[in-house]
């Protein structure tokens, strides 16, 4: 039983830090904590639903599409609203995507009705000896940590991916080398919006779609970037295997009840040693 | 803003100058109720909404109540029960209506039963099925569909005419599921069964895959899950991918909508509902109700609008007896009242308890809803044992 | 105009504890939350407005004094006055107990633990379900009292808007403001910024606890989902955003303008209030981050007392 329950954690882990990688890096790059991260990941599950009513065909083929849409509109609303307050006591900022976040819930309620919709197409699981894997599942996490393993190399390797870097580390100095700190923070936004519409689309083979489905994500990645330490990325990659194995370990040997409580708790237990998380992140 | 001041100033004018001429017109009888309209009951609070709508049109169509018109005031309360309070507070003291009807769910009944005991008004709650509401010692408060505690009990009465011997109980950690998960562990320990897993999981929970395991791991021979519909749609699934194959599996609120099927497709057959009403049971009123509700809403009624239709029509009727719309004559009516509508029977208790209404248990075959108890209302018979999955 | 300032208090205040005797039900009812709400803007005015520490938790403390309130009446008899009190005691040791941890965190990490902690109560309360029925709810028995609650309500949000009057002109005062606009350079002056940060944020837990208490009397019926929901702490936050954080009367001119405006628009546009609401949110804090007051404040050279 633990066993199973160990490598299910893991692979909702997987899941949960490629998404929350995405808030890891517009916090990173902005110090925004981005509340609409959620919804963000509820439009990339829709935009797959509909693709998958209206043409069939596998569904993971359209994470090429839901990540540029979101991507799109990640910059948009960057440059529309995020811009204004990048500088703004966190207050302004967490205040203003939670009102994105409203808006874009109800716009899907309005648009596609709370009527549960799904993606049915990977069912069943696969049988190793005495586990079962959901089938949905394993795929979703290999495609996370392809995706993750992916943008890692971007901000390791390419020159827009170390521009990136240099802005999280200091917009001013980056600025005098000659970065244009703007465009960088569009794009991490835009970045960070597509890594959560991947979320989207792998989880929409999996769960019930509706407008509310983003909000336990929200705080699922906020809890991931604050553990693993808030502009880490690679403490976000740790933070999110945590929160997987933490989730399923305290279902099995309490109840599912608490396991929402038991994730918070032990944020602030770490909190309390190492106040900027595990591997040490940003304050402000 | 001002526009707003200015349109509501021109409105007022303009009923201020009417309101002579109206007040010559035989006044309606004002129906008030606050619904929830948005928010997490939107679907099943909607239902309701328009199933008293198809009673307001059947009693106006009849020559209305008392031979005035019927017409309903209704709110939406946003599934909040600090709002439903204000707006009940708004409909008796503000608009005035003459009676009112009850909003969706137990935990907002429970929390506007104190207002109409308040003012003395009748209440009649066609969806509020725990016990515990009708059990402070209110006077004005009426139960239409069955309590919570016997949602199951069908389900509990095939396994144990089957033999079965284990079961595992889970449930959503909110007062319905809650009131219905006490009620099927009493039902279960009396017939013999033993209960070998119960928990509950917080409401919004989408992954079940530990509790799952546990279940798998203590092997019962039947599951019960007290559900609303998202968490009924995910344990499905879920039971699927772990390969969990109990004999029987049963839900609560959630097995017998459409929609489940729509998006469990072939997963969800063999699963066992319970439902407090199904258009082909032979109730007496059936075919007119569904006409009527299709013509007007273009789908088919789930039983909350076939409840909130009953309801309104059992309150009409008590008015009726009663001869009059004072809450005390109204009252000793509906407590003798002894009804049978499309929905079923009615007949309560002192308390205003509902006694005579039945559940039935229906079964998910080839994609359609079949009555399978009790034994006098069902249409087909159960297809037992569930097969495994890997079997199917 | 400052001379005719308080004149005019004093009468609205007269007004308002005369509505009773005219008001409807639904009036005397739509008061009682309003001042809940302005004393749960206030409050969180106190913490967040005065030292810039995002309590993005704060309904914990109304839920805390809801459950202790509720708990007191339901299982013990208590009267529900002296059960709302200590529903802003034990809302108060809650802040102490989590105050020791959690404000020793800056910025985001601070407002996440204080939203995981809301989360954590609530899970609480479900779990230890023979005290507090769990998600079955608490129903408190029957008692008519929305004349004897508003007052009680009134006389809080009095209360916590003097208490914010006294902290605002005082000594106390200006040392959270220090610690709002430069936290080293205030610790560099010798202020010790802990206990105070502790003082404002246990004083910003009494009147939600109260309220809380009294709105469990309210209702007659409590559950953890609607005690706890992160949308009434966003609600605060937006009405103390929308009337100018940080000034006296801010928090109150934004609760009545946001409770008002909401209870219309509810009624007409069903389907588009919660985006209206996210409307207003966007705006006000892309045009308006200094509220209302604010705004008005330095437009006009308005004292800090305003």
């Amino acid at each position: 039983m633990l066993g199973q329950v160990v490598i299910s954690g893991l692979l909702a882990g997987a899941l949960y830090s490629m998404v929350a990688l995405g808030l890891g890096l517009i916090f990173g790059v902005m110090r925004v904590l981005n509340v609409s991260h959620g919804p963000l990941l509820m439009l990339g599950a829709y935009t797959t639903f509909w693709l998958f009513q209206w043409f069939g065909l596998n569904p993971y083929l359209y994470l090429a599409v839901s990540m540029p849409l979101l991507f799109v509109v990640g910059m948009a609303l960057q440059r529309l609203f995020v811009r204004r307050v990048v500088d703004a006591p966190e207050l302004s900022t967490l205040l203003l995507t939670f009102g994105i976040s409203i808006a874009l819930v109800n716009l899907a309620q309005l648009a596609f009705t709370a009527d549960l919709r799904s993606v049915e197409f990977l069912t069943g699981s696969f049988v190793l000896g005495p586990f079962a894997f959901s089938k949905s599942r394993v795929v979703a996490c290999a495609f996370a940590v392809v995706i993750t393993a992916g943008a890692f190399l971007f901000l390791k390797v390419t020159r827009l991916g170390k521009a990136m870097r240099a802005v999280s580390q200091s917009r001013e100095v980056a600025q005098v080398c000659g970065i244009d700190v703007g465009r960088i923070h569009m794009l991490a936004f835009g970045i960070g919006s597509a890594l959560a519409a991947a979320g989207g689309t792998l989880v929409a083979v999996m769960v019930a779609i509706q407008p509310e489905m983003g909000q336990v994500y929200t705080f699922k990645s906020f809890l991931v970037i604050v553990l693993g330490g808030a502009g880490n990325y690679p403490g976000a990659l740790l933070g999110g295997l945590l929160l997987g194995l933490i989730e399923q370990i305290s279902s099995l040997f309490l109840t599912t009840q608490v396991n929402e409580a038991v994730a918070y708790v032990l944020l602030v237990l770490v909190l309390l040693v190492r106040p900027t998380g595990l591997l040490k992140g940003r304050a402000s | 803003m001002s526009t707003l001041l200015w349109s509501l100033a021109g409105a007022l004018a303009l009923a201020w100058s009417l309101g002579p001429a109206l007040a010559h017109a035989q006044a309606p009888v004002k129906i008030g109720a606050s619904l929830s309209l948005t928010g997490t009951y939107a679907k099943p609070g909607t239902y309701q909404k328009e199933g008293y709508e198809v009673c307001a049109d059947e009693l106006n169509a009849k020559g209305g109540l008392l031979g005035r018109k019927v017409e309903f005031v209704m709110y939406d309360d946003q599934s909040s029960t600090q709002t439903a309070q204000r707006l009940y507070e708004k409909l008796i003291t503000e608009d005035k209506v003459d009676a009112v009807m009850g909003p969706y769910s137990s935990g907002i009944t429970e929390s506007v039963a104190g207002i109409s005991e308040k003012y003395k008004k009748v209440l009649v709650s066609p969806l509020a099925a725990t016990t515990s509401i009708f059990r402070q010692g209110r006077k004005y408060i009426f139960m239409v569909i069955s309590p919570a505690e016997v949602y199951l009990e069908g389900f509990v009465d095939m396994a144990a005419k089957r033999g079965l011997k284990t079961i595992a109980v889970v449930n959503e950690d909110t007062l319905f599921p809650k009131a219905s998960t006490q009620g099927t562990v009493e039902q279960a320990k009396k017939r013999g069964l033993q209960v070998v897993l119960q928990e509950s999981y917080p409401k919004g929970n989408t992954d079940f895959s530990a509790l799952l395991v546990k279940i798998k791991a203590a092997n019962p021979d039947i599951i019960a899950a007290a559900t609303y519909f998202d968490d009924a749609v995910a344990i499905t699934r879920q039971m699927r991918e772990l390969n969990v194959n109990p004999k029987m599996f049963a839900v609560t609120v959630g097995g017998d909508i459409p929609e489940f099927y729509t998006l469990l497709k072939t997963n969800g057959e063999y699963v066992y509902g319970s439902t407090q009403w199904d258009e082909a049971l032979p109730y007496p009123g059936q075919k007119e109700f569904l006409s009527a509700y299709t013509k007007k809403f273009k789908h088919e009624p789930s039983y909350h609008a076939a409840a909130g239709y009953a309801g309104c029509l059992i309150y009409a009727e008590a008015v009726k007896r009663a001869k009059s719309l004072d809450a005390d004559l109204v009252r000793a009516e509906l407590l003798k009242l002894k009804m049978r509508t499309a929905f079923g029977d009615y007949a309560v208790d002192q308390d205003g308890f509902q006694i005579a209404h039945k559940m039935v248990m229906i079964q998910w075959q080839d994609g359609k809803r079949i009555v399978v108890w009790p034994d006098d209302l069902a249409n087909g018979k159960p297809r037992f044992p569930t097969p495994p999955w890997n079997q199917r | 105009m400052r001379r005719l300032f308080l004149p005019l208090l004093v009468v609205a205040l007269v007004i308002l504890a005369l509505y009773p005797i005219k008001g409807t039900g639904y009036g005397v009812r739509f008061m009682l939350q309003l001042f809940m709400w302005i004393a749960l803007a206030q409050s969180w005015n106190l913490i967040s407005g005065l030292t810039g520490y995002v309590s993005f938790g704060h309904i914990a403390f109304f839920g805390m004094g809801a459950y202790t309130a509720g708990i007191l009446i339901a299982k013990l008899g208590w009267p529900w006055l002296l059960a709302s009190l200590a529903g802003g005691l034990g809302a108060v040791v809650l802040a102490l107990v989590i105050g020791f941890p959690c404000l020793r965190l800056k910025g985001p990490y601070f407002a996440i633990a204080m939203l995981g902690l809301n989360e954590v109560l609530r899970v609480a309360v479900s779990y230890f379900e023979r005290l507090t029925g769990g998600g079955s709810g608490l129903s408190l028995p029957a008692l008519y009292a929305s004349v004897p609650i508003y007052y009680a309500m009134g006389l809080t949000a009095v209360a916590v808007t003097a208490l914010a009057y006294v902290i605002v002109t005082s000594r106390f005062g200006l040392r959270l403001m220090t610690i709002r606009e430069d936290e080293v350079a205030a610790e560099a002056m010798g202020i010790d910024t802990f206990r105070y940060k502790l003082y404002a944020f246990l004083l910003s837990a009494v009147a939600p606890g109260i309220v809380g208490g009294l709105a469990a009397r309210d209702q007659s019926y409590i559950e953890p989902i609607s005690v706890f929901p992160l949308i009434m702490t966003i609600t605060m936050i937006v009405m103390v955003l929308f009337g100018g954080k940080g000034t006296i009367w801010g928090p109150v001119l934004g609760a009545v303008l946001l409770f008002t405006l909401q209870e219309m628009i509810w009624a007409r546009f069903i389907y588009l209030h919660q985006l209206l609401f996210g409307a207003i949110i966007v705006t006000v804090v892309l045009l308006m981050p200094r509220g209302i007051l604010g705004v008005l404040q330095q437009k006009y050279n308005l004292p800090r007392t305003i």
